[in-house]
Order: C-alpha cells, then structure tokens, then sequence
C-alpha cells in the first residue's frame, strides 16, 4: 500500500509518515507543489494525503493532475481552512474526504484504512484481529464466529481501535471520532469510558480476550498485549 | 420619491403659478389700455358736448352724438360735481340684451340749471376683443407650459440617465463577489467625479475585504499548521511506553493545552467571519426543527447526563441564515443546554413563529447574563470552555437580524430567540 503525504510542514510529514510506516504502509513525501506534480507522475499511489496551501501552489491542482492521471487513487485533504465551500471544492473535484487541521494521526490513520477498504474492495472485505472479525459492508460483528451485536458508537469504536491496533489513543481522539468536532469536553470523556466499558463486556461475553488497556491519564490501547 | 419626478412637481408647481400671474397680469395690462382708450373718447366727447352747449346754451338730441349714447337729467345744484367713469349695463334697444358700456358723468349747467350728462360708450367690442387676446395668449401660454415641461422632463431625463445608471450598478455590487464595481465614464464632470470617487471607494474596499479575507484565512493556516505539528508529536510521544507516570502527566497538559489554543484559534478566526460577513448563502432555515433534531443527535449524551428534552413545537420559527452558521448557532445553543446542566435536569424547546425558548436547568448564575455574551466570559472556570459559544451566539444574531436574549431565573436558564423588526 503507497502512499503519497503532501505537506511543506516537514515535521507534520514526518509524523504522518512514522505513523503510516508503522501500520505497514510505503510513504513518501513531497514538500512543495513541483515535487508531488512530478511524484504523481512518475509512481502510482494508493492514496494521497494532501495539504491544500503549499508554497508554490495550491493543492487543488495536485487533485486535479491526479484524477486525470489515475482516477482511483484515493484523496484525502488536510488543510487548517475550514471554510465550508473549500470542502464542497474538495469533494467536487474528486477528493474522498476532508480532515481540518489539527487533527489526531489515529483519525487520519481511521479515514485512510476506511478509504482503502471501500477503494479497493467496495467494503466487502473483512477485518480481522484475532478471534473478532468485522465485515464493513454489512456493518456484522463476529467475535469467535458468533455474531455480535454492538450499538452503532460501540461498532465505530472498535473499528476505529482496529484500524490503530497497537496505537495509544488519547481520550479526545476517541470523543471527536464518535461525536464529531464538537464534543472535545470532560462530559465527552465519561461518554467515552462508558462506551468502552460497554464494548468490552459485549467482546469478553462472546468469549473474546480483553484486548483494550486503558493508559493511566491519556487513553486507552487496543492490542494484543 | 424620485429626484426626477421631485424636479418635475417644484417645476410644474412653480410654472403654473407663473402661467396664472402671467395671465391674470395680461388681462389687466388689456383691459387697462383698452378702458384708457375709451376714456379718452368719452373725454373727447365730453369736450364737443361742452363746446356744443357753449356755443348754442342749449342742448337737442340732434344726430351730431351718432350714437345717441347721451343722458342728460337736471339735478339739484347741491349734488356732487365730480367727473367720474363707470361700468353700467344697459338693454340693448335691438337684442333685447344687457350689453356693457363705459360711462363718463360729469355735471353741466345749461341754461343755468346743472344738469347731469352722461355719456356711454359701448364696451362690447373691446370685450370681444379681451376675450379673443386672453384666450390666445392662454392657449399659447399652455402650449409652451407643456412643451418645456415635456422637454426638461426629456431633458433631465437624458443628463440624469448616467447618474440612475451609477446607482443600479452600486446597488448590485457584491463585495464578497470577486468581481470589481464596473462603472461607465459619462461626459458630465459631475457624474464622472462622482463615478471616479465610487469606483476607488469600492476597488479599496474589496481590496481591504480580500487582505482581510486573506488574512483570517493565512492567520488561521499560520496557527493551525503548528498545533498540528504539536498534536502529532505529543500523538507520537504518548506510544512511547517508557514514559514515567509524570511524563505522562506532563503530555497530557500540553496536549490539552493545544487542543483549547486550537479551539479558541478557531472560535476567533469564525467570530472574524462572521463580522467580515463572509458567509453569504444565505436561506431560509427553519431553527426549531433544526434544534430538535439536534437534540436528537444528541440523544446519548442526554441519557448519558440523564436529561430529559421536552419539545412544544407550535409553529415553525424560519430565519434567513447561511446553512454553515445555522449549524453552528444550533450547536453552541444545545451544547450549552447541556454543558451547564446538572445531573437528571431538564431541556425545553418552545417554538412558535416569531419567537424560541431554550431552556435548561442549572445553578443559580452569579455574573449578570449580558455579561456572559462577552468574549471570554464564562460562568465557571472551566478548561472545556473557552468562552467564545455566545458570543459567536450572539454575532451571528447581530450579523442576521435576530435578537438572542438570556435570563436566568431560580436556576432555569433560558434563551430567547426573536427576529428583529425592522
């Protein structure tokens, strides 16, 4: 899996890469516009994560370079803008989706695992993590080959945990992943505990092992120890 | 009312006044010369009259007075002896009509008795005459009335057609639009200073609302691209198992705190928004099913915090708002109902057309509830909150017409939402 990061804050890029690689992807980097122009041009990428101001040009145009050349390649934007009608410029000349800056490396991490599923295998294919199975298309649960049913938050949970297998995830991450932007506070937190109480049970019932460490102060873990 | 048709009444007004004084002064000016003129017959006559009796001492109607407009009575000698003129009608012997005639009294002893003549001379020609030259003159009068009105009104029409163009032009001029005011070069000085002045005022003013358009929007990439920068390190920092239970400590500030600099960067940069009036979609939004179904979305942070949500709609309350910041009134209103609630209280939405009731419950307010729509002010002290929710609650009230009241009474928190009447 190739992916393509796009962002002349070289720090940023190094974050987003050393997260990706861990996950088993291939990254690169390209800093300015001329750099990711000729990058598209000369590899083919699975994804594409792109900032929208770069220093000598507009991210836009990567965007629309890239739809001509290979219309399949995912998009995802990462830009501070958040005006409303740079999104609906986005999606409308082909991107996949828009994260706003900042943003956590676990939700980017989410958006571009669910980006590659629907991408390449319409959704059909299912995620695996030991004995729990998830088929994204029908939104079905299988833990130990039994069906189990989890609440709509209680699925999004564990499919953003599954795609941040090994990875701590901060609290606020998880609120703003379930709630969306505006849920960043304290009564967000007890939601997220009760939720992940709730989910844990529901595993450890069908006979699952425990997979979710909570991490003293910051969040929770899922791994398999 | 129009400049034009304001111009047109003074001067319709202003020419008829003069059309009437001219008139009525014509007249007087005809009549006077034409009187004068019989006057002096009569005089005239008078004149042959007297030498007439001076010479015989007597008087006969002989045929000498053609006319035989004379009448002589004797009076008694006491009577007055001034010489006037009158007007006197008088039975036409012929038509049997009373036909106007000027007179000249005067007293004349004959034979040594004063007798009273009385000449008259037939008005009924110069009348005709009076009539015939005031009639022409009105009609001529009129004529020349309506053709200069017709002509300023076509006139003005033409010299002010540059002006009326200069302002539909303004009138559909969109600052937030992109493209600059477009105004012609008219050949009067006036209308092309004018047009110079405007199109600099408006080339400033676009100019100033894209560098501070810009500017909100480089500002907000300028602070927004090194908290990312942060909130990934800090990310990266926190998979570090080795962290000691203080380091861990000491993440989770800094984490926290760039998260609120983000947030309040955020808030800030959309009050800036809001005031540059840069959201310009408006439509009409139907607030309260908006808020109910916001309440909705929300459904398990109230069972969570066991609030109960009753809602009344009556009437739907519709306000014309850009979609974007409809949502985001409708957010910091239920998230504020809900933040500032206690445990196992209440929500209430009471809509009807012209007015909608938010209320919670909550604790007793200590700060005056004006003062809590000012930026930073906030009730408690705490970390989730930034204290930007109502003021952007409020400029996005001021920016769209609506008033957004808030009072608190025995511990229930209420926000009222009315239109502005204007």
């Amino acid at each position: 899996m190739k992916v393509l990061v796009v962002e002349d804050e070289q720090g940023l890029a190094e974050s987003i890469t050393e997260y990706m690689v861990k996950d088993g992807y291939i990254c690169e980097t390209a800093a300015t516009f001329r750099e990711a122009e000729e990058k598209i041009h000369l590899y083919t990428y699975d994804c594409v994560i792109v900032d929208l101001t770069l220093p000598d040009g507009n991210g836009f145009q990567i965007i629309e370079a890239l739809k001509k050349l290979i219309a399949t390649t995912g998009v995802i934007i990462i830009s501070a803008r958040n005006a409303l009608e740079d999104k609906l410029k986005g999606l409308e000349i082909g991107s996949d989706d828009y994260l706003t800056k900042p943003f956590h490396l676990s939700e980017l991490n989410a958006r571009v695992k669910s980006l590659m599923r629907r991408r390449q295998f319409g959704g059909h294919t299912e995620i695996r993590f030991q004995e729990i199975a998830v088929v994204p298309h029908t939104r079905k649960v299988f833990v130990t080959g039994q069906l189990t049913t989890l609440s709509r938050k209680e699925y999004d949970l564990l499919l953003y945990f599954l795609s941040n297998v090994d990875v701590a995830l901060t609290k606020a991450s998880i609120a703003e992943h379930l709630w969306g932007d505006n849920i960043d506070s304290a009564d967000s937190f007890d939601m997220v505990y009760s939720h992940i109480k709730n989910l844990r049970r529901k595993l450890l019932e069908k006979g699952s092992a425990d997979y979710v460490q909570s991490i003293y102060g910051i969040g929770y873990k899922f791994s398999q120890f | 009312m129009k400049l034009l048709n304001k111009t047109n009444r003074i001067y319709l007004a202003f020419s008829l006044v003069i059309y009437l004084l001219t008139a009525i002064a014509f007249y007087q000016i005809i009549r006077l010369v034409i009187y004068d003129e019989v006057e002096n017959r009569l005089r005239v006559e008078k004149r042959d009259f007297q030498a007439y009796v001076r010479a015989h001492n007597t008087w006969s109607n002989i045929p000498y007075f053609v006319e035989n407009k004379i009448e002589i009575t004797p009076v008694n000698s006491n009577s007055t002896r001034q010489e006037e003129f009158s007007d006197t009608l008088i039975l036409n012997r012929y038509d049997n009509e009373l036909s106007p005639f000027r007179q000249l009294t005067f007293y004349q002893s004959i034979q040594g008795v004063v007798h009273r003549v009385e000449i008259r001379k037939s008005l009924l020609q110069t009348y005709r005459l009076i009539e015939v030259m005031t009639l022409a003159m009105m009609l001529f009068l009129g004529l020349l009335l309506v053709g200069t009105f017709w002509f300023q009104n076509k006139l003005s029409g033409r010299l002010w057609h540059p002006f009326y163009d200069t302002l539909s032009r303004i009138k559909g001029f969109d600052l937030s639009s992109g493209t600059s005011l477009a105004l012609e070069k008219p050949e009067i000085t006036e209308f092309r200073e004018l047009n110079d002045v405007l199109q600099k005022m408006a080339d400033k003013m676009q100019q100033d609302y894209r560098s501070l358009k810009e500017f909100t929007e480089n500002a907000s990439h300028e602070m927004q691209t090194p908290l990312a920068l942060i909130n990934a390190k800090v990310e990266q920092l926190i998979q570090n198992e080795q962290l000691t239970e203080i380091q861990t400590h000491w993440v989770e500030s800094i984490y926290h705190a760039s998260r609120r600099i983000s947030r309040l960067n955020q808030g800030l940069l959309l009050l800036a928004k809001i005031e540059n009036k840069q959201f310009n979609d408006s439509q009409s939004i139907d607030l309260s099913s908006l808020l109910s179904g916001k309440l909705t979305d929300m459904e398990e942070v109230l069972t969570f915090k066991k609030l109960s949500v009753n809602i009344q709609i009556i009437a739907s309350f519709d306000v014309v708002l850009p979609q974007t910041l409809a949502d985001i009134l409708v957010t910091n209103l239920v998230n504020n109902a809900i933040k500032h609630n206690q445990t196992a209280g209440q929500i209430e939405l009471v809509s009807t057309a012209d007015q909608l009731y938010l209320s919670n419950t909550g604790g007793v307010l200590k700060s005056s509830p004006e003062r809590l729509f000012e930026r930073f002010k906030k009730e408690s002290a705490s970390p989730d909150s930034v204290g930007l929710g109502l003021s952007i609650i409020r400029q996005i009230g001021d920016s769209y017409g609506l008033t957004i009241s808030y009072e608190e009474t025995n511990g229930i928190h209420r926000f009222c939402l009315e239109r502005v009447v204007r």
